[in-house]
């Protein structure tokens, strides 16, 4: 049954819930994007605080050539925007040259954009730690490792969480993008809802009430993480 | 035990020890005085690497420390040092403060460890300190505890890096305190301080250093009552 702009005023509130989210099962899309959203935000946050660690080391590394790949590699990434980076992998990199899944090119992509921000972070988070606490661990007879491990990375963390927090937040934000390749994740399926109901609002508004629980719920979790940590700094 | 042989240390045009030569004995307590930027510290820390010199060597038990393939921790294990800021870790209690080394190192057992930390949190005298974290400690008290914590090592030799500068003057007594009592169990001790009164109790030799040389060295006595520098004595002078 075609639908238009002007029959939809005569619609009631509760006709229209039920065209956009109840006919056709069409809550359920976006509860699969929901999933594709989490999915692919999930791989990339991982893959980004690996390779943030490992690009803030580098960075900080004594080695002149890892330094400065390790800065070269952040002020590129840096320097463009997501959407072309996320394009220019699937549609340049990855796309034409191997068989992976658009959902996991895209995490490889939003991976490796949160690692170079996430470097950034962690580095900050390394510098913030007192030289002394490294000369203590040093004085004790541990190795550089150890003292990097035991001593100087969980104050670090600590000090990072709440940045770390808000780059996660906004990854899973950014990953709204993810239909430029495609990829029919939690706003590209109210999207898909609006084009055929031709109802603009409730898809939207339901998109961004998933979307600000999601990330409620994490900022939740990470305050609570937060409050754990600082229990050594109770004076 | 360890004995310095022209040691130079420059931070990049800044020359800051310019040939210091000295020997300690083991049991002995040597004091180091002398104004500030002298390269006191800077002398202490290339006693156990924290600072690499830049030329000149330093030989403990007759190995070469400065040597490029010498075993860094293996070196510092045997050598404990106190830093004026105490550098406690935060984020771990007392205890775990003080086994972090001793275990991770692989030398003493849990239970080892903790019997140990005991004791010698019993012998400062803060036994209830074990499950607190450094964030709740007056300073002295932080002070103690670096102490037992470089004590859990079981060093040969002890490095005091201006211990109670940083201390409100009613904290300074009770380091002060562990730290002679530590001389008189026998310890090395080498102590950069300006506390003239513990050079005098405890010190066998003081060594006067400015401008990055050992400019006097000698018994206390002799250097505070009857100092041969005129450079040490203007400085004595202004110190007591």
């Amino acid at each position: 049954m075609p639908l238009f702009y002007d029959t939809l005023g005569a619609l009631s509130f509760m006709e229209r819930l039920e065209r956009n989210f109840i006919t056709a099962d069409r809550w359920r899309l976006l509860l699969d994007g929901l999933g594709t959203t989490l999915q692919v935000s999930f791989m990339a946050v991982i893959l980004g605080i690996v390779l943030g660690v490992l690009l803030a080391f580098m960075r900080l590394s004594k080695a002149r050539p890892l330094s400065f790949l390790s800065g070269a590699y952040i002020d590129i990434i840096r320097g463009t925007p997501l959407v072309v980076q996320l394009m220019i992998f699937y549609f340049v990199l990855l796309g034409p040259t191997t068989k992976l899944d658009k959902a996991i090119i895209a995490a490889i992509a939003f991976g490796c954009n949160s690692g170079a921000y996430v470097a950034e972070i962690v580095r900050g988070g390394i510098l913030s730690v007192d030289h002394g606490q490294e000369e203590a661990g040093l004085s004790l007879g541990l190795t550089r490792a150890m003292t990097m491990q035991y001593i100087v990375l969980p104050q670090a963390f600590k000090n990072i969480l709440p940045s770390l927090g808000n780059e996660l937040i906004v990854l899973i934000k950014e990953t709204s993008i993810l239909g430029y390749i495609g990829v029919v994740d939690l706003a590209r399926a109210g999207e898909q809802i609006r084009a055929r109901t031709l109802d603009a609002f409730l898809p939207l508004i339901a998109v961004a009430v998933v979307y600000y629980v999601l990330v409620k719920f994490l900022s939740f979790l990470l305050l609570r993480l937060e409050r754990r940590l600082r229990e050594s700094d109770q004076r | 035990m360890i004995s310095v042989e022209g040691l130079h240390k420059s931070f990049g045009e800044l020359e800051v020890l310019r040939g210091v030569h000295t020997r300690v004995e083991r049991g002995e307590k040597v004091v180091v005085i002398g104004p500030s930027g002298g390269g006191k510290s800077t002398f202490l820390r290339c006693l156990n690497l924290l600072e690499i010199p830049t030329s000149g060597a330093v030989l403990f038990d007759g190995i070469d420390i400065t040597a490029r393939n010498c075993n860094k921790p293996a070196i510092r294990r045997r050598m404990g040092m106190t830093f004026q800021h105490f550098n406690l870790f935060p984020h771990l209690t007392v205890m775990e403060n003080m086994t972090l080394a001793p275990k991770k190192l692989g030398l003493m057992g849990k239970a080892e460890a903790a019997q140990e930390a005991r004791e010698l949190l019993e012998r400062v005298g803060l036994p209830d300190k074990a499950n607190e974290y450094p964030g709740r400690l007056s300073g002295g008290q932080k002070q103690r505890i670096a102490i037992v914590r470089s004590l859990m090592m079981k060093p040969e030799v002890m490095l005091f890096d201006e211990p109670t500068s940083s201390l409100d003057p009613e904290m300074v007594g009770e380091v002060l305190e562990v730290m002679k009592r530590l001389a008189l169990q026998g310890m090395t001790m080498i102590v950069v301080t300006h506390e003239i009164g513990f050079a005098r109790e405890v010190g066998d030799r003081v060594l006067f250093m400015d401008e990055g040389r050992i400019l006097e060295e000698g018994p206390p006595d002799q250097i505070f009552s009857d100092p041969r520098q005129p450079r040490t004595r203007d400085f004595l002078n202004k110190v007591l």
